[in-house]
Parts: C-alpha cells; sequence; structure tokens
C-alpha cells in the first residue's frame, strides 16, 4: 500500500469504480459534496482513516452547507493524536514518542507503534484526544437555533442503548460515560442523563468516558462532533501519548485538557454507525441513505486547501496561545506552577541549563529570553533565538555551526535542551 | 436543558483585503485564492463622518463571562463587510466564530490575541459606513435613547451598548438640539420630541430615493427633517455633507432666536438608557418564566443563638480561610430535611401540557445565590447530601472565589434542584424569593440578628434570630408539606445535635 505515490492514481481509480457501477464499503460512493451539499438533511460516512482530510471534509460541509440544513458524518481515523483548537501540543502531549520511532515502519496488526502516530490540531475547541481504528467519530452540524450541547450527544446515547448499553449516559460536561455503579432500577429509562447504574455520592465508582464532545460555532451553524470508544487496542498505551513530560516546565494559557478514566463500550463500528445513522433518521425527517466520501473530495479546492494547511507546521505549531517554559520552574515568582509538580520519574537531560532560563512563546516563536542569574552577555548570545519559530531552531543552530560562528557552542546546548522540551513532530512524515 | 444562544454570532468580521494583510503573518483562515462567497458591495465615496461605535462581544450563552481570542481575522483599518469574520473566540469546548453585523471599518481592537475577551464589553470599534438596515437601525437606535441630542455621556458605560462615540466637532457640540425651522415643529424641550420617531417612516417612504439609510440614520440622530435639506448629490440626494452643513447651520440659529431655546443651557441629569447586561437578561428570562408560578410563602424565625455559639467554638481553632459562617450548617440542615421531604428537591417538567409530572431528584443540588460584581449568580453545590459540613464551606468558599472572578464554568451554574438565597449576608429579614423554575423551592436567609426573649423563669435573655422564608410551588407543593420541612431545618438548626445523628 504506497498511497503517497500519488492522489491522482486513488482518484482515478475510484472515478473508474465508480464508472463501473461499483459500490464502497456498501455505501454510494460520491467523488464530490456538489450534489448534495445544497440538501436539507445530508448524511455522509467515510470511507478515509486520514485524519486531515475526515477534517477537511467536515469543516467544509460546516462552510459550504445551508444555514437550515442538518448533517450527520461519521468518520475513523488511523492512530493520531488531536488537539483542540487552541492547545499546546507540548503541554498537552508527549510529542517525544510521536517522534521517536517515526521512522519504524507500520505493524500488520495495525497496532501503533511507536511513531506512527500522526499529530493533529482540529479546528473546533475542546481537550485531547486519541483516536484509532477502534474509535468512530461522529460529527452533527445544525443550525444555531436547534442547537444545544446535550442535544446529539443524546442522540448518540439513545444509539447505544438500542444496541444494549444500558450503562451510557451524557453527563454534565456533555460527555458520554459508562455508569460503573450497581443495578438500583431507579431511572427513567427516557432519561438520557441517568442509568439504572447511576450513583449519586461520591462514593460509588467513578463513571467511565467512552465519548467526548468538542463545538465550533459559527454565524450560522453549529458543530457538534464526539468521539466514540468502541474497541480501541490501544487504551492502556494512549495515557503515555496524552502525558507531556515538558509540563511541569510549562506555563500556558488556553484551554488545559480534563483528564477522565476512559473505557471500550465493547461494539463493531459497523454496529454502532448504523444505529446512529437510524437514530439521526428518527430524530430528522427526509434522511437519505449515507453516502460515502473519500480522498476524491480532494478534488474540491476548499477541500484540499484546508487539508494542506491542516498538515502545515505552522498551523500545528505556531498556533498555540502564548505560554513559557523556564528551565527551573520552581524558582519562579509566581507559586502556581508548582501546582503541576515536577515528575520525579522522568529525568532531566544532561543538557538542562543549569542557569535558570525562561523562554517566552508567542505565535509559535520565541519572542522573549529571561534569566535573573545568567550575565548580559550570554543573554545577548541567546536572544539570536529570538522570532524563530519553534520548528526552525533546529536549522538556525545548524547554520551558525555551519558558519562557525562562535556563539553556536553556547546555543547548540540550549537548542537540544529546546527540542528535548519542545519537540516537533514533522507532520509530512506521518502522511503515509 | 442547556442552550447555547445563538446569537454569539452578531460579531464583528472582518474581511482583509490586500494592503491589510501585510503585517498579520501567516494567521489567515481564508487565502486569497478562495473565491469570495458574496460581492462584493459599493462603498460610499461620501466623506466618511465618524460614527464610530464599540461594538460588544455578545452573549455566547452558558452563562461564560469571558473567553479567549484565538485568532484575529481583522486589524484597525481593515474594511468589513457584513457576515465577515472578525475573531475567533474559545470557551471550554467550544470555538466560535464572531461574525460583523455592519460593512465598515475596523478602528480598534480591544484585545491582543490569547487575551480573555469579556462578554457584553467592547470587542472592537468599527466606523459604520454603508448601508444599514432596518433591524441594524433598530439596534443602533435601542440604545440611544428615542429621544435625540441630550445625549447620555458618550462612553459612559460600555453596558450602554452600541453607543455612538461622535467624534465630529459638529456632533459632540451638538448636545443642544438644533431647533426645528419654525413652520414645521413648535420649539419643545428635547424629551418630548419623541413625535419625530412616527413621523420617520413616513420620511422614509417618501424620501427614499433622496438618501441613504446611513444618511437617514444621520438625521434622526441629529433630529433633522430630510425634506429641509437641500440635496447636492446625484439626482437631487441628500448627502452626509449635507446633514452636516445643514446641522452647523441650525446650530448656529440658537444663539440669535431666543425663543426657540426652552430650556437649553440648564445641565439636567439625564437618562441613561442601558441594554440588560448579560447576567440581567438571564435573570429577565429566568423570573419570567417563574411569573406563572404561584408562589406559597412560609416564614420562619431561626433561634441561631446555639448555632453561633457552637460555630465560635469551633473557629476559635481554625485558619481565617477555614472558619466556617452559619452558611453551611444551613445548606447541610437543608438537605438533611430534603432527604426526609423529597418532594421539595424536584424539578416540576410541564414540557408536556397535559400530563405534568414531577421529577424527584437523587441529588441534593444546592444553588447558592451569590451577589459578584456582575450580578446575580447562582453557583451549584453538588450532591450535598454526600458532603460534610466543612466540605461544604470549602465548596462555597471556592465557588465564590470563581464567581467574583467571573470564571464559573456551565457545569458551576446549573443543575441545581433547590435553591438557597443567603440575602441575609446583605441584610433584610423576611424576603419573597422568586423560586428559579423547574425547581419547586427556594429557602430565602435574612440576617441573624440579636433581639430580646424570654428565658425559662420570664428572665430577659438575648437571642440571636434569623428569618427564613420559603416559598414552595403551589401546584404541587402543599402549605403542610412546605411547613412540614422547614420545621425540621429549623430544628436541626436550633439544636446541631441532631444533625450529627443524622449524617451519613
Amino acid at each position: 500500500m504506497a498511497p503517497s505515490r500519488g492522489m491522482r492514481q486513488l482518484q482515478q481509480a475510484s472515478h473508474k469504480l465508480l464508472a463501473s457501477g461499483g459500490r464502497r464499503g456498501g455505501h454510494r460512493g460520491i467523488t464530490s459534496l456538489a450534489q448534495t451539499i445544497s440538501n436539507p438533511i445530508q448524511s455522509y460516512i467515510s470511507e478515509s482513516n486520514d485524519p486531515y482530510l475526515n477534517l477537511s471534509i467536515e469543516h467544509y460541509l460546516l462552510q459550504k452547507s445551508p444555514p437550515d440544513s442538518t448533517i450527520l458524518f461519521l468518520y475513523t481515523n488511523r492512530p493520531c493524536v488531536v488537539i483542540g483548537r487552541n492547545q499546546n501540543p507540548w503541554l498537552e502531549v508527549n510529542l517525544g514518542i510521536l517522534k521517536a520511532g517515526s521512522s519504524t515502519p507500520a505493524r500488520e496488526d495495525g497496532q501503533p507503534v511507536i511513531g506512527n502516530v500522526d499529530l493533529v490540531r482540529r479546528r473546533s475547541g475542546g481537550g485531547t484526544v486519541f483516536h484509532d481504528e477502534g474509535n468512530v467519530n461522529w460529527s452533527v452540524i445544525c443550525p444555531p437555533a436547534d442547537f444545544t450541547r446535550d442535544k446529539h450527544a443524546e442522540m448518540v446515547v439513545r444509539a447505544l442503548r438500542k444496541l444494549g448499553i444500558d450503562r451510557a449516559r451524557v453527563n454534565e460536561r456533555h460527555d458520554i460515560v459508562l455508569d460503573q455503579g450497581n443495578r438500583s432500577g431507579r431511572s427513567d429509562p427516557q432519561d438520557t442523563h441517568r442509568t439504572p447504574y447511576t450513583v449519586d455520592d461520591g462514593a460509588g465508582p467513578r463513571p467511565l468516558k467512552v465519548s467526548g464532545s468538542a463545538y465550533k460555532l459559527t454565524r450560522n451553524r453549529a458543530l457538534h462532533h464526539g468521539t466514540c470508544l468502541l474497541r480501541s487496542p490501544n487504551l492502556v498505551t494512549i495515557p503515555q501519548y496524552l502525558h507531556s513530560p515538558a509540563k511541569p516546565y510549562l506555563k500556558a494559557r488556553g484551554v488545559e485538557s480534563v483528564s477522565s478514566p476512559v473505557a471500550n463500550i465493547g461494539l463493531s463500528n459497523q454496529a454502532f454507525q448504523k444505529q446512529v445513522q437510524e437514530e439521526f433518521a428518527r430524530m430528522y425527517s427526509g434522511v437519505p441513505a449515507a453516502n460515502g466520501v473519500d480522498q476524491s473530495l480532494l478534488s474540491t479546492p476548499e477541500i484540499s486547501k484546508g487539508y494542506d494547511e491542516l498538515r502545515t507546521l505552522d498551523w500545528t505549531y505556531s498556533q498555540t496561545p502564548q505560554f513559557t517554559l523556564s528551565s527551573h520552574p520552581e524558582l519562579d515568582e509566581d507559586p502556581q506552577v508548582l501546582v503541576h509538580g515536577r515528575s520525579d520519574t522522568s529525568p532531566v537531560p544532561w543538557f538542562h541549563p543549569k542557569i535558570p532560563v525562561i523562554f517566552k512563546v508567542q505565535h509559535g516563536a520565541i519572542v522573549d529570553v529571561e534569566s535573573s542569574t545568567m550575565s548580559a552577555q550570554n543573554l545577548e548570545v541567546l536572544s539570536t533565538l529570538k522570532d524563530q519559530k519553534i520548528q526552525e531552531l533546529e536549522k538556525l543552530t545548524y547554520e551558525l555551526e555551519r558558519e562557525g560562528d562562535e556563539n553556536s557552542t553556547m546555543i547548540r546546548p540550549v537548542a537540544n535542551w529546546l527540542e528535548a522540551m519542545l519537540p516537533i513532530v514533522d507532520v509530512a512524515l506521518s502522511k503515509d | 436543558m442547556k442552550h447555547i444562544v445563538a446569537k454569539e454570532v452578531g460579531s464583528l468580521l472582518s474581511r482583509c483585503t490586500a494592503p491589510t494583510r501585510v503585517s498579520y503573518a501567516s494567521r489567515h483562515f481564508k487565502s486569497s485564492a478562495i473565491p469570495r462567497q458574496q460581492p462584493r458591495r459599493q462603498f460610499h465615496s461620501t466623506p466618511a463622518l465618524d460614527v464610530v461605535k464599540p461594538y460588544l462581544l455578545a452573549d455566547i450563552g452558558e452563562g461564560i463571562t469571558e473567553c479567549q481570542v484565538i485568532q484575529w481575522f481583522v486589524q484597525p483599518g481593515a474594511r468589513v463587510e457584513q457576515f465577515d469574520p472578525i475573531c475567533e473566540v474559545q470557551s471550554d469546548k467550544a470555538s466560535v466564530e464572531i461574525t460583523s453585523r455592519f460593512d465598515g471599518v475596523i478602528k480598534k481592537l480591544y484585545y491582543e490575541q490569547d487575551d480573555m475577551a469579556k462578554v457584553g464589553k467592547p470587542l472592537v470599534d468599527i466606523d459604520i459606513q454603508s448601508d444599514i438596515s432596518p433591524e441594524d437601525e433598530a439596534l443602533l437606535n435601542d440604545n440611544d435613547s428615542k429621544v435625540p441630542p441630550l445625549r447620555p455621556t458618550p462612553t459612559g458605560g460600555e453596558e450602554a451598548g452600541l453607543e455612538v462615540d461622535r467624534l465630529d466637532t459638529k456632533g459632540a457640540a451638538g448636545d443642544a438640539p438644533p431647533p426645528p425651522p419654525p413652520q414645521t415643529l413648535p420649539p419643545k424641550p428635547e424629551t418630548t420630541s419623541t413625535p419625530s420617531e412616527p413621523k420617520a417612516p413616513r420620511t422614509l417612504g417618501k424620501h427614499a430615493s433622496l438618501a441613504t439609510p446611513a444618511v437617514r440614520h444621520l438625521t434622526k440622530e441629529l433630529n433633522i427633517q430630510i425634506e429641509d435639506i437641500e440635496g447636492t448629490g446625484k439626482e437631487g440626494r441628500v448627502t452626509k455633507e449635507d446633514v452636516q452643513k445643514y446641522a452647523a447651520a441650525q446650530k448656529e440659529t440658537p444663539t440669535t432666536t431666543k425663543s426657540s431655546t426652552p430650556a437649553a443651557p440648564e445641565p439636567q441629569a439625564e437618562d441613561q438608557v442601558r441594554p440588560l447586561t448579560p447576567i440581567q437578561k438571564g435573570m429577565f428570562k429566568q423570573m419570567t418564566r417563574s411569573l406563572s408560578i404561584p408562589h406559597f410563602l412560609y416564614t420562619d424565625n431561626v433561634d441561631f443563638t446555639s448555632l453561633s455559639s457552637l460555630r465560635k467554638r469551633l473557629n476559635a481553632s481554625k485558619e481565617k480561610s477555614q472558619k466556617l459562617s452559619a452558611l453551611p450548617f444551613v445548606v447541610k440542615a437543608v438537605s438533611l430535611a430534603l432527604s426526609k421531604h423529597p418532594l421539595l428537591n424536584s424539578h416540576l417538567d410541564t414540557s408536556n401540557a397535559e400530563k405534568p409530572q414531577m421529577v424527584v431528584k437523587a441529588q441534593h443540588n444546592i444553588g447558592i445565590a451569590i451577589d459578584s460584581p456582575s450580578g446575580l449568580l447562582v453557583p451549584v453545590v453538588k450532591n450535598v447530601q454526600s458532603l460534610s459540613i466543612e466540605a461544604i464551606s470549602a465548596e462555597i468558599g471556592r465557588l465564590g472565589a470563581l464567581a467574583r472572578s467571573g470564571k464559573l464554568t456551565n457545569a458551576d451554574l446549573s443543575g441545581a434542584s433547590f435553591t438557597l438565597s443567603n440575602i441575609g449576608s446583605i441584610g433584610g429579614t423576611a424576603v419573597a424569593p422568586v423560586i428559579v423554575s423547574p425547581q419547586v423551592a427556594i429557602l430565602g436567609v435574612g440576617r441573624a440578628r440579636v433581639v430580646p426573649a424570654f428565658g425559662k423563669d420570664g428572665e430577659l435573655v438575648k437571642k440571636e434570630e434569623a428569618v427564613f422564608s420559603w416559598s414552595a410551588d403551589h401546584r404541587v407543593v402543599d402549605g403542610a408539606a412546605a411547613a412540614r420541612c422547614a420545621e425540621d431545618v429549623r430544628s436541626y438548626l436550633e439544636n446541631v445535635e441532631s444533625m450529627l445523628v443524622q449524617m451519613k
């Protein structure tokens, strides 16, 4: 499988398939949204597992569909970590392990090998999640007048309950959880916020999260999308990816993820998808059979542009809100940083600065270097790094060394440390 | 059911034209190669009368009071068209695109990227330049009182909404009313010039071709009759310049025609017209719903003497921040009483008018009405039935701190099954609290006062008393049920030890 050989071949192949009247994956496949985008009710399912593509299609649907239309879109991604629009990847994700093995080939059984995991920044808000093929993403776009944060989470809960998952409910944060308590029988089956297993006092076992939600609201559209952990083989591995060793050293604005224990529901993707589509059809009238979409949609310019944008380092890293990186957070005046605490299990790299220094990063570039104890002269040297995007630091350092710049000997260890604290996983590499 | 109010996107949008993109690096969402969604409109070539208005960040619902600016799509000087995106903001799980209601030019950004923007406060200043639709006119005129000239202070309160900040020199001095020409209107004080309003629609109809909506809007503001103005524009149209000149000319007459300036020079306190703040709007909506509930009021005195002495003993050994007020005790007492009278901890579901039903809530989520800098907020202490008094106290402290700093989340503000209004922290004796639907009861606690009373042997003793005012929904709660619950609360608080034996 070498799809990177060219989109064109894929497009041609799919055109041929359509021309010959073949069905793909049981759904009627389309190569362009032009025919369906203006319909009042639309239903799509993706046959691609490229997260950048699926998000781009979703975004196109949000931008281009008529204001009064309602759309359901289901998609599944290959293993990837997806951060929210305004999050800090260095704070949320262990980028070190994303990058460490990025040259390792994929395993046959689809298990993510350390490194073969994409990093994606989506356009909606919310926290960081791990996607893989055991997780189905559902997305509903509707007019703002009809929109509530719970409406479609409740739809998914109804679908799950019809498939026998009676522990599922919507919680206060609009996530879907599985109650873990013992059956106590007190619950209205129509109440999607309560199950017979719901424990009211804090004493009972915590519910386990199976779906998280995020929203994007524009002038006349509301998008609500969420995950659904069905049969992820990587539940044990997920926490490793979502805990960043740089966290104690970073102080940031922006939305932080709220961590929850997760579980698999234990259904097949097909059963879940079908039931969600049915629930959607029950809620709205005139829902057509779902259209299958895939890479051939890249022939639409806006989708292709959005796709390319999502894959730039600039979008992925430089959209991060302002933050500071401090080599000695315990010395910082603001005690708030101690809340994170230093994890004693994560080793400090040998090239960790001995002298406390603080880097301020804005728009993905170093804008300030501060140190209360460093000499002015050395600080001057370090300020060479100012206005450099994090992804360009390595290149800059290399060039300085190549030119025999005398400051490069001082800058090199600092650049190494920055690289360890703020790794950059090249997006292009992970595109298979 | 939580609703995101869909007015979040009455916001500003700016279309980035080529010259304004330069210094904004790579953060544009749209690239120039993507075709425009709307045809570009013509802007007027008349010189801009600086009608610059601060544009407020609209209420995005869910009780959210501030959100982070993720990305600006405009910068000062940028031309915007209606519905162009101005910026994207982020609040917890939602990222929201704010779009412009008007065509115009952005004058000022109030925040930098990554700053926290406050809901209801100015987001940008925009110079509204071209056509203003009738709805927009209404919105603009909403806050400039139907009363022209004697204008309230220009940037008086940000809460004054879309206010005209009259930067033009004529406008600033234009507080003195231009006296209407003698043949049309008799001279009268400004506050009664509302009759000019009903005339406006007629003017619109008759002279629609003589001026654009922007100019008509201006004449309304200046209280000038458009028929009086000589149009020098195309086909005899009245332009902004014409209006300006006319207004200037009018201003000179007050000094000559004394009779037509009734009360001009007297400085008077002016009425301020304020739209509702987001919190007031929330209250308005909620209380309007509560209007339909027949309130049954029950008032009682609770003897706080023994509770106060207990608290004094307990607090003697505590840090200042850990000291217990009476409130957590009251909350716990209410919860214990609700366990015995679960009907008062219910929601009344009238969504099906044929079949109203009670949903008896298992959790005691007690909302505590707090007075915050921005107004009334009711954060909810969840699961009181399983919290100790100390835990309740800590939680109230936590929520109070969040309320004061404006950081309460939607989760903190929702899900209440019962409300407690601690108006006593400010003052008051007996109150008649308003039930927050869909709840069916509410308790208002007045201030504890020292009163004289008689002891066992008839001697005069000092007693500390607070008045507890209960309201219950008389459609589903009868007097006896409310009274019994109130009695239980009273006995718990007057004999705190009795709470001890009920605690889980």
